[in-house]
């Protein structure tokens, strides 16, 4: 990685260790403490937690970069977490890369809504964004049409048979979790809410406002003002939607996922959402969506190198990438950030037996989303690098300065 | 009790010392630097120093943020009366979350109700300058006895 000598290397570890998965050491798992750190969260994508042992949940690096994912029993050819020293360090072949640290559990955490409800089931923490899903379903599954690389309605499943993890929240819940959470200082910088896509209604999604409204407006009954720090990972909604939810919520920006940047690629991985809205009506709502927001304050999701899955994915990085940033560019012009996780083919995902791309892939993909940025002057502040965390891309961003 | 540090127990006295004038420098990516004077900086129990960062885009925070990905060192310049030291040394740690963030945190809205912390900064010392005139001086005439006015010498 010689020749990126100008990208963060915290950055490009984070990207490896995410492409190739990791697992801890029994040392290293004897570090965590129940009492302090986090080894369970309520997450849509991925996994809730290890039902047999107490794992952390995601690790965080000495520079604050974080590094979500649990650890992979069937990767290849994974980081090992170890404990040397009496530090956490992350070691590739038996060398020591890199320092670690398990992420803090949050004083809510433990704590039980007035029905019942643990509150860590209703609000997770990543470093420092509160997270609230208050749907762990998506109905494109019901006719078998999710997008091919995500596995949410298993792992809901999964967590509702053995944690009695409720796939619905409810509003009191949220509006008391939300509280709670707040009487930490300094624990959280945003709240972020998502869920699995609901398509009932009069018009398509009416019913995921109106879900977004009702908890938006529970979370938003514990703050001074009308609007804060805010965002929602939702299904691309029209403009009517949109303005709905402005107006009704204190909500200040909003992501809507176009996942793989690339009509044919997108009609086949996310046949769900091409079906009942096409790439172009997506990509079309989410750019008007700056109309409402305003420039910087729209971003759109992508798993970055799942367009490089067989039989139908690009074959050759170079022209993956080429056709990434291209895509990724015209939305930037247009005032959206397009910000990119790393592929993991998961467990219960129907990609779970594909490959990911190369480390420089994802290198270049995160310099050059970044740059798309500095270029047409957005700022992340809406999913940088200390709420969301999972973006190498809004992670590079932190070195510039606007 | 203070643990292995190559800050003296001077030095780490005086850095707990509000009086005393603190100044952080860093450069930018073209090297370009930038200072601000700030008593607030301090010592851990570690020996490690201290720099609340309160302004998380300020040119500061983002200079330390290079500073840390490339390994550069920053300088800290501290003086209290006739004492004057140069402490440069790597940023080792952005803490923006956990206990450590959140004592820091509370400590600055004790400060300034109005303060929002954005970065606690660790910075681990690497070298110490005795910064005064006379130490700089004395110094620069073992090794260097010809660099001098004759009028100095003159009987
Ligand atoms: S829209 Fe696709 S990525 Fe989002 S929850 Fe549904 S299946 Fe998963």
């Amino acid at each position: 990685m010689d020749k990126y000598n100008d990208v963060s290397p915290f950055v490009i570890i984070k990207s490896d260790v995410t492409r190739r998965s990791f697992i801890y050491t029994d040392r290293a798992l004897g570090a965590l403490d129940k009492s302090k750190h986090q080894y369970q969260q309520r997450v849509l994508i991925g996994s809730n937690r290890d039902k047999n042992a107490a794992v952390p949940v995601s690790l965080l690096l000495r520079d604050g970069t974080s590094i979500i994912g649990m650890p992979s029993k069937t990767a290849k050819n994974p980081y090992v977490v170890d404990q040397i020293d009496g530090k956490l360090v992350l070691t590739d072949q038996g060398e020591i890369v890199e320092e670690v640290h398990y992420w803090y559990k949050p004083d809510y955490y433990d704590k039980f809504t007035s029905s019942g409800t643990p509150m860590w089931q209703v609000a997770s923490s990543r470093p420092q964004r509160l997270d609230i899903d208050p749907n762990s379903h998506c109905h494109f599954w019901n006719k078998g049409n999710g997008c091919k690389f995500c596995n949410i309605n298993a792992n809901s499943t999964q967590s509702e048979k053995e944690c009695n993890m409720s796939k619905q929240l409810t509003a009191q819940d949220v509006y008391e979790t939300v509280k709670e959470a707040l009487k930490q200082p300094g624990a959280f910088t945003n709240l972020k809410m998502s869920s699995g896509s609901i398509l009932s209604g009069a018009e398509i999604f009416d019913d995921e406002v109106d879900m977004y409204i009702e908890m938006l407006q529970a979370a938003g009954d514990n703050f001074k003002d009308k609007k804060f720090p805010s965002t929602i990972v939702a299904s691309a909604f029209s403009e009517k939607q949109l303005a709905k939810l402005y107006e009704n919520t204190g909500l200040m920006t909003y992501t809507s996922d176009i996942e793989i940047p690339n009509e044919a690629l997108f009609a086949w991985i996310c046949k769900g959402k091409h079906e009942e809205v096409g790439y172009a009506e997506w990509k079309r709502r989410i750019i008007r969506a700056v109309d409402i927001f305003g420039a910087g304050n729209v971003s759109s999701g992508i798993v970055g190198g799942c367009e490089m899955a067989q039989p139908h994915g690009f074959t050759n990085e170079d022209d993956a990438l080429k056709a990434v940033l291209e895509e990724a560019e015209d939305f930037a012009s247009q005032g959206v950030s397009v910000v990119h996780c790393v592929w993991v083919p998961m467990h219960g995902s129907a990609f779970h037996n594909q490959q990911n791309p190369s480390l420089e892939y994802y290198v270049r993909l995160a310099k050059g989303l970044s740059d798309l940025r500095k270029k047409y002057l957005l700022n992340v502040d809406m999913d940088n690098y200390r709420k969301c965390g999972n973006h190498p891309d809004t992670d590079l961003d932190r070195g510039n300065l606007d | 009790m203070k643990l292995m540090s190559i800050l003296n127990e001077r030095i780490q006295t005086l850095l707990q010392d509000s009086v005393a004038a603190k100044v952080l420098a860093t450069a930018d990516k073209q090297g370009i630097p930038h200072i601000v004077s700030d008593p607030t900086i301090t010592v851990n129990d570690e020996g490690q120093i201290i720099y609340l960062e309160l302004i998380e885009t300020s040119r500061s925070n983002v200079n330390l943020v290079n500073s840390i990905w490339f390994k550069r060192k920053v300088a800290i310049h501290l003086s209290k009366g006739e004492e004057s030291y140069q402490i440069k040394g790597y940023p080792a740690y952005s803490v923006i979350c956990g206990p450590v963030f959140e004592h820091y945190y509370k400590l600055s809205l004790e400060r300034n109700p109005e303060f929002d912390l954005s970065t606690v900064w660790i910075i681990e010392p690497d070298e110490i300058m005795d910064d005064t005139y006379a130490a700089r001086k004395n110094k620069e005439r073992d090794v260097h006895p010809l660099i001098t006015h004759l009028d100095r010498l003159a009987k």
